[in-house]
């Protein structure tokens, strides 16, 4: 094994330092990502606090919409032998969907909370905020399409259609009519809560 | 100036199978981005694709409401004879709805080749997001409200004495309830894309 052996010549070492100003550069760019990664976090997690308290008060919403749905009853005090004077939600099956749809959808917020808490306390972890988007979407859509359904049989019983022949209930049956409102509007509302969850869970997944 | 010199000792045998093993750092993180472009231009594709989709569907259903027309072959001086989509002032809603969100889809299109052509750009994913949320919340409230009175209209209402109108305008019932179904298809497109707009936005 002949060995080699060969003669380097090394220049007067220059006053500049270099090995140093890399390790600056190195060292900027690792606080940099640190303080982004701060940042991020410090928004993400108002954000998240943002949607908790959203989910609570949609929790609120669309209990109080089922519960008022489900004791829209009146009964008229007078009668005859013919015609029907009672009124209540299980009269129309669309009311019926209704109150089971909307009363799904709070047991689902109720169960989305601990999702909510999570996203929370790991503002950057992904996982959580795109199973809530995902199950977000579903149940939009489940309350617009309950709350939407409801609202098509309220505009009916108030005005009626005279080509079909359908006249208008709510000239009899006046308090039940404005319960039944009084719910659509709060299913709607919570409509609005879920859009604004889903835009709040898209912008939290957003990279940098 | 003093030049320094200094002695290196070179072994005459260096390994071949040392030569070529220099650790590429670098590369793998070029890698890393361009692997994960790659999985979000096809989401792109994907959610091109499915908006051509809900165009077409979201049209259908609104002209197929729009032509529901029927006209009985008898009549009396008292009674209605004739059904069509603006008797029903939900159908009008749907009808007016669903042309509307088609126009938004096509409107829509331009962003979504952005997202193909550059996949890694966050703005006009999360512009066709939140859009495609508002339009997912119109579409479905535009067609289920139109399936509660397309099934009242086959089932009636005992209580209310609201008479199943479709035992006499079938052709109308049935048109009608074909489109109130293109419609929900178009909402379940939506939905996909929102849940694609929202997977395609996940950071690594």
């Amino acid at each position: 094994m002949a060995k080699e052996s060969t003669t380097i010549d090394v220049g007067e070492p220059s006053t500049v330092t270099k090995s140093t100003s890399h390790v600056v550069v190195d060292e900027k760019k690792k606080k940099k990502s640190f303080v982004a990664a701060a940042a991020g976090g410090g928004y993400k997690r108002g954000l998240a606090i943002f949607d908790f308290l959203l989910r609570l008060a949609a929790i609120g919403i669309t209990i109080a919409a089922s519960s008022v749905m489900f004791t829209a009853e009146e009964t008229l005090p007078f009668f005859t032998q013919f015609l029907q004077f009672q009124a209540g939600y299980d009269d129309f099956p669309t009311f019926q969907f209704f109150v089971i749809a909307i009363a799904i959808v709070a047991g689902y917020l109720v169960l989305s909370l601990p999702f909510s808490i999570v996203t929370i306390v790991r503002p950057l972890a992904v996982a959580p905020r795109l199973i809530l988007l995902i199950s977000d979407t579903v149940v939009l859509t489940l309350t617009t399409a309950a709350a939407a359904a409801a609202a098509s049989i309220v505009y009916l019983a108030h005005n009626g259609n005279a080509n079909t022949n359908w006249l208008p209930i709510c000239q009899q049956f006046g308090d039940f009519c404005q319960t039944t409102s009084t719910a659509v509007v709060a299913a709607s509302i919570s409509v609005v809560f879920f859009i604004l969850l889903i835009v709040i869970s898209a912008i939290s997944l957003k990279r940098h | 100036m003093k030049n320094e010199s200094t002695i290196i000792d070179v072994p005459a045998e260096s390994s071949s199978a040392m030569k070529g093993k220099a650790p590429l750092i670098g590369v793998a993180r070029d890698h890393t981005t361009s692997g994960s472009g790659g999985y979000k231009r096809g989401l792109s594709i994907f959610d091109f694709l499915l908006r051509l989709a809900a165009i077409v569907a979201a049209s259908v259903a609104a002209a197929t409401m729009f032509t529901s027309d029927e006209t009985l072959p008898f009549f009396t001086q008292f009674l209605q004879f004739q059904a069509g989509y603006d008797d029903l002032p939900t159908f009008q809603f749907f009808v007016i709805a669903m042309s509307m969100i088609a126009g938004y889809l096509v409107l829509s299109l331009p962003f979504s080749v952005v997202t193909i052509v550059r996949p890694l750009a966050t703005a006009p994913r999360l512009l066709l997001l939140v859009l495609d949320t508002a339009a997912l919340a119109f579409s479905t409230a535009a067609a289920s409200s139109a399936a509660a009175i397309s099934y009242l209209a086959h089932n009636g209402n005992q209580n209310t004495n609201w008479l199943p109108i479709c035992q006499q305008f079938g052709d109308f019932c049935q048109k009608t309830s074909g489109s109130v179904v293109s419609s929900f298809v178009a909402v379940v497109f939506f939905a996909m894309l929102v849940v694609l707009s929202g997977v395609a936005l996940k950071r690594h």
